[in-house]
């Protein structure tokens, strides 16, 4: 018998939390429930649309931090 | 010369620069800009602010590195993201009685998106959906929004969201379910780009 999944445990798939049984368990799962299937896809369509959404800093933001990061030294003295 | 085709992961890097390799920090900024970028920018939702706070983020592990107190054992990326969140949430605290205002010509000249390929429009599509997108994560409710942040931005695990914010795990996966489940409907109700297909 198919184990029933929630709207939580999806979430855990997609942001690959689960156990390896457990993926075989919702994967057979969204083979049988087309409910859970669409869920399934709506949640993997918005993870794609937020890192699409990411963003960069500036070019000039990091040209300053590599320029500061050459500029300090506190390297701790070897022994 | 030494040119090495097998990437180096974080902490391949972190040891090499705390060696002295300033190319293997460089490497390691633009490998995690993007996403430390986005973190303080969701928190705080200002450019400029964003901006300042990201070389403030990169000050601090910079100073922590070279100075040896860097721990080994913690991985790099969750470990700057942590820098990056407190310095984000301090900051979004003192500023809240200000008004924040967020300039659109400014992202437009800042934000550097990659778009497939396609035509101008499709781009431009592309780019105002990303935009509005942000704004409604923004808009979500504090509890919401955190553990949305943390898991998608900051790449938490559940249990590590539990362990630092202080819920359990079954409420911080609740309240990614209904961040979730609002964002769907806020993108619905504004009509934003609601097609499966559409960007696929």
């Amino acid at each position: 018998m198919t184990k029933i999944f929630t709207h939580d445990d999806l979430i855990r798939y997609v942001y690959e939390e689960t156990e390896p049984e457990e993926n075989r368990q919702i994967e057979l799962a969204l083979s049988e429930d087309m409910e859970l299937l669409e869920q399934y896809h709506e949640l993997l369509w918005l993870r794609k649309q937020m890192d699409g959404g990411m963003m960069s800093p500036s070019e000039k933001t990091i040209n300053t931090i590599l320029e500061y990061s050459k500029a300090v030294n506190l390297h701790p003295v070897k022994e | 010369m030494n040119s090495q085709k097998t990437k180096l992961d974080d902490s391949q890097l972190v040891g090499q620069y705390i060696n002295g390799n300033e190319v293997a920090f460089e490497e390691l900024v633009n490998r995690h800009k993007s996403r430390i970028f986005t973190t303080i920018y969701m928190i705080v939702k200002d450019q400029y602010v964003a901006e300042d706070l990201m070389q403030e983020v990169f000050i601090k592990s910079i100073r922590t590195l070279k100075s040896g107190r860097y721990n080994e054992e913690g991985k790099f990326l969750p470990w700057i993201l942590r820098i990056a969140h407190n310095l984000a949430i301090d900051k979004f605290r003192k500023n809240k009685r200000y008004p924040t205002i967020v300039m659109d010509d400014g992202n437009s000249v800042f934000e550097t998106l990659e778009f497939a390929e396609g035509t101008f429009e499709d781009a431009q599509m592309k780019k105002d959906v990303h935009k509005s997108l942000r704004k409604l994560i923004a808009e979500l409710p504090e509890a919401q929004k955190q553990v949305l942040i943390m898991r998608h931005y900051m790449d938490m695990s559940f249990k590590e969201i539990s362990d630092q914010t202080g819920v359990s795990i079954n409420t911080a996966l609740g309240r990614m379910r209904y961040a979730l489940i609002n964002l769907r409907k806020k993108m619905q109700q504004y009509n934003i780009a609601y097609d499966q297909n559409f960007y696929s």
